[in-house]
């Protein structure tokens, strides 16, 4: 059986927290389920229960990345390069612009 | 693999960077959902021969 | 055989597109289920035309926790909607693993 694998992508802060949310959703119906920050937004620090969510993606094989540093180091999130996200899109069944871009 | 671009919104450098990489090699097509009366019955028919449509922001 | 298309609707701004695409799509023969998350919860009671909406496709469904998270009340059902529509995450689920053709507005 071939699993869908998606990527959700974020550019602003409430799109993160609510787009994490919709991962682990699609993690739990067996896809593989990732998450990216992009450049743009400014991320508060997870509270417990979003900090969870990020767990329970990873438990299931799926994961959180971010463009920058800061966000990488706040949140725990895996740091990644623009360039290598698009690359990482290539393999992807389904890809989600999620929600409005806020700067 | 086809794929349809369709962009809700003028595309910004990081959007047209993942565009480059997504399409390189690959058979792409483009819809502007940007503009006053977009022709849904097109784009319709764009999205049924794709095997993949990706709405950018 | 007819295709069908799947919709993840997660930008309240996009919902003039959401029921262009479900009418062009209807006139084709086309099957459509629409699954409005997060923000995109707004249209449900902001958009006139969302009973319409209703009507046209052939599911429409809202993510229950995003609705109570947008401040509204989830026994306050949207016009068009019944309880059973008041959903979960589980619907994009089956939007992308059932329908032919996916979109994200």
């Amino acid at each position: 059986m071939e699993y869908n694998k998606v990527c959700l992508m974020y550019r602003n802060q409430d799109c993160t927290v609510d787009g994490i949310r919709s991962a682990l959703g699609l993690a739990v119906e067996n896809m593989y389920a990732y998450g990216c920050v992009m450049d743009e937004p400014k991320m508060e620090k997870f509270n417990e229960l979003q900090a969870e969510s990020l767990e329970m993606l990873r438990d299931m094989e799926g994961d959180v990345f971010a463009t920058k540093a800061s966000n990488c180091e706040l949140n725990d999130l895996e740091p990644i390069t623009i360039e290598e996200i698009g690359e990482k899109l290539r393999d992807m069944t389904h890809i989600i612009p999620y929600g409005i871009i806020k700067a | 693999m086809k794929i349809l671009n369709v962009y809700r919104s003028e595309p910004d450098d990081t959007t047209k960077k993942l565009v480059e990489i997504v399409s390189r090699d690959r058979d792409a097509d483009a819809f502007d959902l940007n503009v006053d009366s977009p022709d849904y019955d097109a784009l319709v028919d764009k999205i049924f021969v794709a095997d993949q449509t990706i709405c950018w922001w | 055989m007819s295709k069908s298309i799947g919709i993840f609707v997660t930008n309240p701004d996009q919902f003039k597109h959401v029921l262009g695409i479900t009418k062009a799509a209807k006139a084709k023969g086309a099957s459509v289920k629409v699954f409005f998350t997060w923000d995109a919860t707004h249209n449900a009671k902001k958009e006139a035309a969302f009973p319409e909406l209703c009507k046209i496709a052939d599911d429409v469904s809202i993510c229950a926790d995003s609705y109570k998270n947008m401040g509204y009340d989830i026994e306050d059902i949207p016009e068009g909607l019944d309880a059973s529509k008041m959903a979960t995450q589980a619907q994009h689920g089956i939007i992308i693993e059932d329908y032919d053709c996916y979109l994200s507005l």
